[in-house]
């Protein structure tokens, strides 16, 4: 190795250290332990036991299913909203606009602790405030903590409500960079306002919808906050509980560390294989 | 039928008005090149036009039809902008046909529009190729089919030419003039470079901070600028002003002294009114029209300072007081750049003005 490139190396040296502690060791050690059974003292090596045990454990399954539905419902969703609140704030039209630039992106910086509380509030059947609009335009009050598809739905709001804002700064961000003279030469080909945004707008917006698309699928497979406060736990009776509570409830509640690291591979590997499946049908044509 | 018609037509942005009432009568057919300094307001002047601009006061008829409140897609126009503003994620083709299928064209009409004007405009090969993969030039060429597939009865161009280097510049200018000789329509074309005004225009309109200075034919303004901007604008190099004092008025004529070369005296016949006796006005007179010693009415001394030899004319800056003065000079080589030597101005080769830059005929 050349001089210079050893001064480099050795200035790298703590990071790279700190890197490997608790980065690369815990990625490899939790691959390892997933194939050890760990509820017996010493560990042992046994690759099937925790594999073999999450292909027929019906909790595993119940977390899947949660997740996957909240991750096909949600993300959806919530791009089609951050797309919208984007085109509204990039509007020529808005005043204030960094006020509700500010405002969307708030959610993101408030406490979760704080912000959970503060659904559960909203969300209570008997003071929330949820409630009480849905009473006062005559229709019935829901018990959102007890039934599982209000609370799946409780989930999805809150989660939307969190991150709808961010997503659409980024997308606001690409909007910008499309010039308005492109939508003048349209305006000259007489193509409508609603036209150029489904032909110039989305087409265009692409790239950035994907890397937004792609943030919020790895961020919603480890879901994990608003099922654990919000639902109590991924309550009621494991009707929101996620992969990622799951994994909590295996490795720190049970101890069961070989079994929650396979349900930890799972989880990545799914992220990434649905990511792949994503960028592959976005692709860009040839 | 397409002339272009404006009739005091102003434009504010808020209380700040950037266009004061312009004037301008173009025929059908007809190359206009609206030229002047950044900022005088051509490209608010073409988007009125083209309606992506509102009107604030006045009118502009197209054909005759007056459409301060027609859409822009119904103006019969197409218009050209400087950063080409092709659609970045569809191909050439699709650029070109994307208007004609919005609108439900038939499909056959739409492919023999496309292939014309593919054809005009040499860019067959790169049909099936996206913006990003095409030179300057080739997008501009894309730029200006999308306008031709439109089929329109006026053209519009926003410095079409400026991003490209100075070769493409001249080719494809080369290529727009021979595009209004083959379409036969009307085109409106903003610059500031005076040279492609001078190149394209049928006729020019001289346009200083919102106000219309003069229009007229490129060689018509280049003999007979109606003001000092005009003058100054129109020809290059620049035209030389030189300071000058009216020290004798006779029958029709003015003698002028050069205040800053030595007492040297012109005398200018006039037709118009006559300045003022000790008037302070500026004598014009272009590089060009500088001659050798004793061959016009006035002889100035002058000491070269700097020389730039183009080869079949050289153009020397010469100090003459505290004036610059530029001069043509056929090209003499073997010339040291740092002599003494003597011009002669012609009376009928030299324009005069007053001090508000007002053309004393
Ligand atoms: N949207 C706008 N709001 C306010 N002022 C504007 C706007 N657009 C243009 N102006 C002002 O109007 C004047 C004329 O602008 P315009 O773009 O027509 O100039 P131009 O002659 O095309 O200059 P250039 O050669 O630099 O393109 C300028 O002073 C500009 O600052
Ligand atoms: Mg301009």
């Amino acid at each position: 190795m050349r001089y210079r490139n050893a001064t480099a190396y050795r200035f790298l040296t703590p990071y790279l250290l700190i890197f490997a502690i608790f980065w690369i060791w815990p990625i490899i050690s939790s691959f390892l332990i997933s194939f050890q059974a760990t509820r017996t003292v010493p560990w042992r090596f046994a690759p099937t036991f925790n594999w073999g045990r999450l292909i027929g454990d019906p909790a595993f399954f119940n977390a899947l299913k949660n997740t996957l539905l909240i991750l096909v419902i949600q993300v959806p969703v919530m791009i089609s909203l951050a797309v919208v609140m984007a085109v509204l704030l990039n509007s020529p039209l808005l005043k204030a606009r960094g006020l509700y630039r500010f405002a969307f992106f708030a959610p993101v910086v408030v406490g979760e602790v704080a912000y959970s509380a503060v659904f559960r509030l909203m969300f209570s059947l008997d003071f929330g405030i949820v409630n009480k609009l849905l009473n006062s335009v005559g229709l019935e009050k829901i018990d959102w903590f007890s039934n599982v598809t209000p609370a799946m739905a409780l989930i999805m709001i809150a989660v939307t409500w969190r991150w709808a804002g961010y997503n659409a700064i980024i997308i606001l961000a690409g909007l910008q960079s499309i010039p308005d003279d492109v939508y003048e030469a349209a305006t000259l080909d007489r193509v409508s306002k609603l036209r150029q945004f489904f032909y110039i707008t989305l087409p265009l917006l692409k790239p950035v919808i994907v890397f937004c698309a792609v943030l919020s699928i790895i961020g919603t497979m480890q879901l994990f906050t608003e099922p654990f406060l919000i639902t109590e736990r991924g309550g009621p009776g494991g009707g929101t509980e996620t992969l990622g509570l799951l994994l909590y409830r295996q490795g720190f509640r049970s101890l069961n560390f070989g079994y929650a690291s396979a349900i930890a591979y799972t989880m990545a590997g799914l992220a990434i294989a649905i990511t792949l499946v994503q960028l592959w049908l976005t692709r860009e044509p040839k | 039928m397409a002339a272009v018609t404006l009739t005091n037509v102003v434009k504010r942005f808020g209380t700040f008005e950037v266009v004061h009432g312009a004037n301008i009568d173009i025929a059908d057919g007809e190359f206009v090149v609206f030229v002047g300094p950044s900022g005088c307001g051509k490209s608010t002047l073409l988007r009125m036009v083209a309606g992506l601009e509102d009107i604030s006061g006045g009118e502009i008829a197209i054909g005759g039809k007056v459409v301060n409140d027609v859409e822009p897609a119904d103006r019969g126009i197409a218009m050209v902008f400087q950063s080409y503003a092709l659609y970045p994620h569809m191909t050439v083709e699709q650029n070109l046909s994307f208007g004609l299928r919005m609108n439900g064209n038939p499909k056959a009409d739409t492919q023999r529009r496309v292939k014309r004007a593919a054809e005009i405009l040499c860019i067959d090969e790169l049909m099936q190729r996206r913006p990003k993969q095409l030179s300057g030039g080739q997008r501009q060429r894309v730029a200006i089919g999308r306008a031709i597939v439109r089929e329109p009865q006026v053209f519009l161009f926003d410095e079409p030419l400026s991003n490209l280097d100075a070769e493409l510049r001249v080719q494809m200018r080369v290529e727009i003039s021979r595009l209004h000789k083959e379409l036969g329509v009307t085109m409106i074309y903003v610059t500031h470079d005076q040279t492609e005004a001078m190149t394209l225009a049928d006729r020019i309109v001289v346009l200083k901070a919102g106000n219309v200075e003069q229009i007229g034919a490129p060689l018509d303004l280049y003999d007979d600028p109606a003001n000092r901007f005009v003058a100054g604008f129109i020809g290059s190099p620049k035209m030389n002003f030189i300071a000058a004092q009216v020290v004798d008025l006779s029958n029709s004529a003015a003698t002028v002294e050069l205040v800053n070369h030595g007492g040297a005296r012109l005398r200018k016949p006039l037709c118009g009114p006559l300045p003022a006796a000790g008037a302070e006005v500026v004598l014009g007179v272009r590089p060009e029209h500088f001659f050798e010693a004793g061959e016009g009415d006035c002889d100035i001394p002058v000491k070269a300072d700097v020389a730039e030899h183009l080869g079949s004319v050289s153009y020397v800056y010469a100090d003459a007081g505290p004036e610059e003065l530029i001069i043509e000079r056929e090209a003499r080589r073997q010339r040291a750049s740092s002599d003494r030597f003597t011009v002669s101005i012609k009376a009928e080769r030299s324009l005069l003005f007053d001090k508000t830059g007002a053309r004393i005929r």
